[in-house]
């Protein structure tokens, strides 16, 4: 048998081996996902952004080393 | 403006058709992949999130079905990558089976441990090529890569497979 024949018999006896040994997939989506989808974009959107964060952790540094400011930020609130 | 313009420039509704018109389409390809309904859901999902995530990459004049299968492969891939390789694929009926279908199905599960053992790459294009017959060129697309190295990449699953499949005394 030339090698080609060899490779492609090989070939040949895998395929048929994980073909009786994966069973068929149902490929048919059972419900729509959209509404899922939505939920996963609603999620992502409620987060806070980065710059808030950054906001927080800035007044949150000034009010550390200068704490009098909390007076004067109170008085302006 | 046309139904791919709207998507990408984020609008909600354009995206929502997009959705309903390909959803169908992405989970068949993904539970291909990895063969769980359940884990196919949760990743089509995801990869519908990425996919207008990921809305300004896209250019409205190109094939979005073949975009979104290559990314419906890259998370595929990712999970195939991050699962436990004991995780088992078949669903046996239940109730004692008779001693021939004992062996016969000793012989699957060698047979699936051997093909889980192989790298995800190497799995996936053996999967699609070999178990679900797809086109080279609809496989290539989806991996990001060219039809030679698509069948290369089935070629070695093949030696691979042949070769553990001896070592555990199993001949297909």
């Amino acid at each position: 048998m030339a090698k080609h024949e060899m490779v492609e018999h090989e070939a040949r006896q895998i395929r048929e081996a994980l073909k009786q040994s994966f069973p068929p997939v149902n490929t048919e989506l059972r419900r729509d996902l959209w509404p899922a989808v939505l939920r996963r974009l609603d999620a992502r959107q409620a987060r806070v952004p980065w710059y808030d964060w950054a906001l927080i952790g800035l007044s949150a540094s000034v009010f550390l080393f200068f704490p009098q400011l909390i007076l004067v930020f109170a008085y302006h609130l | 403006m046309d139904l791919f313009r709207r998507f990408a420039l984020g609008e909600i509704d354009a995206f929502e058709t997009l959705v309903r018109q390909f959803q169908r389409d992405v989970y068949a390809w993904i539970v291909r992949i990895v063969r769980d309904p359940g884990i196919a859901e949760d990743l089509t999902v995801e990869t519908l999130w990425r996919i207008f995530r990921a809305r300004h990459q896209f250019r409205p004049d190109g094939n979005f079905a073949a975009w979104a299968r290559r990314i419906a492969t890259n998370l595929a891939l990712d999970h195939l990558r991050r699962k436990r390789p004991e995780q088992s694929l078949l669903r046996e009926p239940a109730g004692p089976p008779a001693p021939d279908q004992l062996l016969q199905r000793e012989t699957r599960e060698k047979i699936q441990q051997a093909s889980r053992r192989l790298p995800a790459k190497l799995h996936v294009a053996a999967t699609l090529a070999l178990v679900e017959e797809r086109p080279y060129d609809e496989i290539a697309d989806a991996l990001g890569t060219s039809v030679g190295a698509v069948k290369l990449r089935v070629f070695r699953a093949v030696r691979i497979l042949r070769k553990q499949l001896n070592h555990l005394g199993v001949r297909p």
